[in-house]
């Protein structure tokens, strides 16, 4: 039997983003020669495997690896610059989901815009229509204009449409994380339908468990090459075993240094642009974990970027354990716009004094992309804070105070006449806060 | 169904959706409705109208029948040149989905501002019966003389939506090529009152050719002259293959791009 897919010494090569590409008219006519030259990288190459029909294959790597591309080469998006990719039959892509939804129309309308570019025609999606909406739980919206849906509807129609298309070969990038648990679970069992129906599946994930879970074979690629093509145990037992070599390989982590923490609870994102190591630093610049209240903080992050990133944004925040935020720092509100990452490097956000109640807080951290709408790697509840300083246990805020006592009758005195109360400020037995005080910054 | 005709109606039935889609979301939330769409080309009537009537009278007989007709058209064909830059790059999640055809999205614009077109011709007709116009059997040319005129859009969206991808600064150069060409083309004056010496200009403006057949079937009463018409239809044919080539090409790389 003719296989569902077969890929032939498929390579694609991208242009590396950065600024120097003139992106107008004006200014390639302006540059005229020089600006021709532009540097290339293959983000896939020497690429062979075929699929028989009603395989389910996986995709597993790190991220940077190729696997979006592969998956996109595979549905005919964009031209392989070496070898050929053939894929037969109709393709089904549970990803991006949401494209071409209009938000002024009902959920029904945006059933049939969602259905056709799906690749069904007009009347399938009318005979599917009842199955569509009953699946997405909309029946008493679907006449309402999208916009009044919240996200998690919005993705719950896109899915079920995308469900109901029958397709021959089905893409899936990582985007099973629908709406909630029982959602999530209605999907997976749908995909499994789908396998059983006799449906070609390839997902892509960096998940080994969700790779595990559905398919038969497992491809592994690593820095756009393929590393290993198999039955999914051996192949992720091979994966899981490098990846535990990379960890194994790197130093002990002290407390002060706690770096990256493991992908999974503490950690989320699409790991194109890594947070490799986060250290807080004193103002010596010596790792610390536990800080005097009103003393200096620096928090380092380290950063690895495979594929450079044109002005991504960061976040430091510090809070609770409760969950209370007491600082919240973007670039993009302290109106700094950080270059083009590649490679690996260092981003320090200095906090001059840290006028925190004594306790234990966390330090969050992440990388996204300039719009916000792309999340490269949060580490959440991964490195931890202690306070310590004398004063208020209560509250959040232990800025250095003082008070100041004014007897006798009730009228305004001169400013010398005035007494301050010494000593009280329990805040002024710290070194780093004696002989500073608000006035004087 | 065999493959090939499910995919000529999958084919409609997109075009049929995302030309819906845009048509209900542009009118949707707006009182007039539908009805906006004329109101430009209305407001554009009526300045030529007083002025070319009153304030420096060109003697064209019937003459707001005339630039009525040439309004209109003129209309599908800026409006549509117009919006052929963000033709690709407005629709970002699209051209990324496995499996969609992009080449149906320069269809989808030229198609939509058409519409607007075909809406406005029970006004033109009012307008025609009102103002003198001879409506006969040489109207039943319409539909070839719109035939010339989609070519020859779609030919140059094909272009202009490639090469906005690439080149961001298009949309200025369109806005402004497209305000040149309004001056030379015979949309509120009479292609005969140009001097003999600049008539090459005007013969090898396609859309100047357009402009007569359809005044020539819709006002004069007679069938087009063929030569001009069938002359643009080649520029048409021969933009429309030159345009779809570069958009193949371009389209590999538009992923990257946006």
């Amino acid at each position: 039997m003719q296989p569902a897919i077969v890929v032939a010494g498929l390579g694609k090569r991208f242009r590396r983003p950065g600024a120097d590409r003139p992106t107008s008219l004006k200014e390639t006519l302006l540059r005229g020669l020089r600006g021709l030259r532009e540097e290339t990288f293959w983000g896939l190459r020497d690429i062979s495997f075929s699929v028989p029909r009603g395989r389910a294959v996986g995709v597993i790597g790190r991220n940077g690896a190729g696997k979006s591309t592969l998956l996109r080469l595979i549905g005919r998006v964009g031209r392989p610059d070496e070898g050929s990719v053939t894929a037969h039959g109709r393709i089904g892509a549970l990803l991006d989901l949401g494209a071409g939804l209009a938000h002024d129309l009902t959920g029904r309308e945006n059933i049939f815009i969602a259905g056709v570019i799906a690749g069904m025609t007009r009347a399938e999606v009318q005979q599917r229509l009842e199955a569509i909406i009953a699946f997405a739980e909309l029946e008493a919206f679907i006449d309402s204009p999208l916009r009044i849906y919240s996200s998690g509807m919005q993705m719950r129609l896109a899915f079920a449409v995308a469900a109901h298309c029958d397709p021959d070969i089905l893409l899936i990038d990582e985007v099973l994380a629908v709406g909630d648990l029982a959602f999530q679970r209605k999907c997976m069992d749908r995909v499994r339908a789908f396998k059983e129906a006799g449906c070609t599946i390839m997902l892509v994930s960096h998940d080994p468990e969700q790779i595990r879970a559905l398919c038969d074979e497992t491809i592994w690629l690593q820095q756009g090459t393929l590393v290993a093509h198999g039955p999914t145990s051996e192949v992720l037992e091979h994966y899981m075993a490098a990846m535990g070599r990379r960890e194994a390989g790197t130093p002990p982590l002290d407390a002060a240094e706690q770096g990256a923490p493991a992908a999974g609870a503490r950690r989320f994102g699409t790991q194109e642009a890594c947070i490799s190591g986060v250290r807080l630093l004193d103002r010596a610049g010596q790792p610390v974990s536990l800080v005097p209240g009103g003393a200096g903080l620096c928090v380092e992050l380290a950063y690895s970027v495979a594929q450079a990133i044109g002005r991504p944004r960061a976040s430091v925040s510090l809070h609770r354990p409760d969950g209370t935020i007491v600082l919240d720092c973007t670039t993009a509100a302290t109106g700094i716009e950080l270059p083009t990452l590649r490679g690996d490097g260092l981003l320090r956000l200095h906090i001059e004094r840290l006028d925190l109640v004594a306790g234990e807080y966390f330090v969050n951290t992440g990388l996204y992309s300039h719009d916000w709408t792309v999340t490269y790697d949060y580490h959440w509840l991964a490195h931890r804070l202690q306070v310590v300083a004398p004063g208020p246990q209560q509250g959040l805020l232990n800025p250095p105070v003082r008070w100041e006592i004014e007897p006798g009758p009730l009228q305004r005195s001169e400013p010398a006449a005035r007494r301050p109360l010494k000593a009280l400020s329990s805040i002024e037995q710290l070194p780093e806060a004696v002989d500073r005080s608000p006035a004087m910054e | 169904m065999s493959a090939i005709a499910l995919r000529l109606v999958h084919t409609r039935d997109l075009l049929r959706e995302l030309v819906a889609r845009d048509m209900k979301i542009r009118y949707k939330r707006s009182l007039l409705g539908i009805a906006w769409s004329l109101v430009n080309p209305l407001a554009q009537i009526l300045i030529f109208s007083f002025l070319f009537n009153r304030v420096l009278p060109l003697n064209i007989p019937n003459y707001t029948a005339f630039v009525f007709t040439g309004v209109l058209a003129w209309s599908w064909f800026s409006t549509t040149l117009l919006a052929a830059p963000g033709t690709i790059v407005d629709n970002r999640d699209l051209v990324r989905r496995p499996g969609f055809t992009t080449a149906v999205l320069p269809v989808v614009t030229v198609m939509t501002n058409g519409l607007h077109f075909v809406l406005a011709l029970p006004v033109l007709l009012i307008v025609l019966l009102l103002g003198g116009g001879q409506i006969g059997l040489p109207a039943l040319s319409l539909p070839l003389i719109m035939l010339v005129q989609f070519v020859l859009s779609l030919g140059l969206t094909y272009l202009i939506a490639a090469l906005h991808v690439r080149f961001r600064d298009i949309q200025h150069l369109a806005g402004i090529g497209l305000m040149l060409l309004f001056y030379l083309t015979p949309v509120f004056y009479s292609a005969a009152s140009v001097p003999a010496e600049y008539r090459l200009i005007y013969e090898l403006n396609p859309m100047a050719g357009v402009l007569g057949a359809y005044r020539a079937a819709l006002i004069e009463g007679h069938w087009p002259a063929p030569v001009p018409l069938l002359q643009a239809l080649l520029i048409g044919a021969v933009v429309l293959a030159a345009g779809f080539a570069i958009f193949r090409r371009a389209s590999a790389r538009f992923v990257e791009e946006l």
